[in-house]
């Protein structure tokens, strides 16, 4: 058996009201639960108190009339919709007074005149649009419930995803390690390792899936659980020990290469020699990452390199710089120079060397935050598009 | 999405319609030139033109168009802006795609090699 509606009478004539509650019972006495009210005032107090979702009511009452009561029901906030019936004369005699009540919010009218049969179709309306209304509410109660697992969820993966990146300030074999890490959505299609190898090299990557959200984030942290030390190690020391980073770069992929889907990254990894003075490192499509020596020269590493996992029969080459004792590498992740202002206008290469010349002097730990900060003043309110890596090395140390 | 036209020659000139070719829509412009490739088509040339901007999703349908022709047919590109040229750089995308400067040099190429 379904709930009782309850419906209030708002009527000043006694005997008028008692007729219509009569008429109401009449209609389905199983159905209706009805709430009497001698003037308007009365009315909207027992909307407050009790849990009616149907007001019948006079349009001539003292205190508030009909579309003064419509007009104030309107306006309180219920948590539940009131399905108001007006009690009018005839649609043409009383035309000014229901073209008022539309305006004041009500929904339906019945004639003072009318016989049972039309009070029956009218209540039968109301109930109708009352189950709709109460569906669409059940249907959002479980959609909103089904939203909120989806982003805990999406939360949990998301500090899982943080506690695979090394931390954001680190000290590895003299060298100063700083990153930052802005996904465009909770997860993200970013990823990047730093590690030392021995007693004399240090091993860096940075990866950038295609795409990003959800789907790239999947393989993003894949690709993190995979690129562990001793994996890193294995793959990119010969048997002389001199990095060749181009080996790993192959290896991934020829893991990752498929043609079920069109997922692939750009990555950049390499290693930093204390002994040698050198970094060696393999490009593979990852934006060319900043070199700037120690009187300020900048200048971009690599011409480019497949990304990895779209064509199988890809080769890398292995590319080697000298490095100053105060030489600083940046990495940003292309989400650093496609970042765009709210005029659609991208961030671009030359704003992001300009940056690069101010601030190469700041320890490293300063770098990347002014680098988010130059773009989130760069973009304004516009939300980032991509996933966003700012990763800075910086040999300060002897 | 896409807006497609073929020449006496039965070459297929694609223009995506769309100035920014990305993770929205880069699986619609990657699928709607595939059913082309199934329905029998096998010479393309892609004018990027109106396309200014290409993200990593649009590069990866791109490539899957490429390899989806394989070795039997043929695909040009062209009007490569300079934002998008400068990411194929970096890709080394300019090692695996034939580029023209515009639609009549692409099909004038392809209309060579057949």
């Amino acid at each position: 058996m379904r709930e009782q509606i309850e419906i209030i009478v708002a009527e000043d004539n006694v005997v008028q009201r008692a007729y219509m509650c009569r008429l109401i019972e009449n209609v389905g006495f199983d159905f209706f639960k009805v709430l009497e009210a001698e003037d308007g005032a009365v009315a909207l107090e027992l909307l407050k108190t009790s849990r009616a979702e149907i007001l019948i009511t006079d349009y001539q009452m003292p205190r508030l009339n009909g579309v003064e009561l419509t007009r104030a029901v309107r306006s309180l906030d219920l948590g539940r919709y009131i399905h108001i019936i007006l009690i009018t004369g005839t649609e043409t005699g009383d035309y000014g007074v229901r073209a008022d009540a539309l305006d004041a919010g009500a929904d339906d009218f019945l004639n003072k005149q009318d016989d049972p049969t039309g009070l029956k179709a009218r209540l039968t309306t109301a109930m109708r649009l009352i189950d709709h209304g109460k569906e669409l509410e059940e249907q959002h109660r479980v959609l909103k419930e089904a939203n909120d697992r989806i982003n805990e969820d999406l939360a949990a993966a998301a500090h899982a995803q943080r506690n695979l990146l090394p931390d954001i300030n680190t000290d590895i074999l003299g060298a100063h390690i700083a990153s930052a890490f802005v996904p465009s959505s909770v997860v993200s299609g970013d990823m990047f390792g730093c590690f030392p190898l021995n007693d004399s090299q240090i091993g860096f990557y940075a990866v950038d899936v295609s795409g990003h959200g959800i789907r790239a984030s999947l393989l993003s942290v894949a690709i993190g659980y995979l690129i562990t030390p001793e994996f890193f190690v294995k793959s990119v020391l010969d048997e002389d020990g001199i990095p060749r980073p181009a080996r790993l770069v192959r290896e991934l992929n020829a893991r990752f290469c498929t043609d079920v889907h069109d997922d692939y990254f750009t990555m950049f990894c390499g290693v930093m020699d204390t002994q040698r003075i050198k970094v060696f490192y393999c490009q593979a499509g990852y934006p060319s990452p900043y070199y700037v020596d120690a009187q300020g020269n900048v200048t971009r590493i690599g011409s480019g390199g497949f990304p990895v996992g779209m064509f199988g029969d890809a080769d890398y080459e292995d590319g080697v710089i000298g490095v100053d004792l105060d030489g600083m590498l940046l990495c940003c992740s292309d989400g650093a120079f496609e970042a765009e202002n709210d005029e659609g206008i991208p961030f671009g290469e030359p704003r992001m060397e300009k940056i690069v010349k101010e601030i190469y002097r700041d320890p490293a730990d300063k770098v990347p935050e002014k680098i988010i900060k130059a773009l989130a003043d760069w973009r304004g309110r516009k939300p980032l598009e991509d996933d966003l890596t700012v990763v800075a090395v910086k040999r300060n140390m002897k | 999405m896409i807006h497609s036209t073929q020449t006496d020659d039965g070459i297929i000139i694609v223009r995506p319609g769309v100035q920014r070719l990305t993770a929205v829509n880069s699986k619609a412009f990657k699928d709607e030139i595939v059913a082309l490739i199934d329905a029998g088509n096998s010479e393309f040339v892609i004018d990027f033109t109106s396309t200014t901007f290409l993200d990593s999703s649009g590069l990866g349908a791109l490539a899957g168009v490429l390899k989806k022709i394989g070795h039997r047919g043929d695909l040009a590109v062209c009007g490569l802006g300079p934002d998008v040229m400068q990411m194929f750089t970096i890709c080394r995308m300019d090692r695996v795609f034939s580029i023209y400067p515009d639609e009549a040099a692409a099909l004038r190429a392809l209309s060579e090699k057949s």
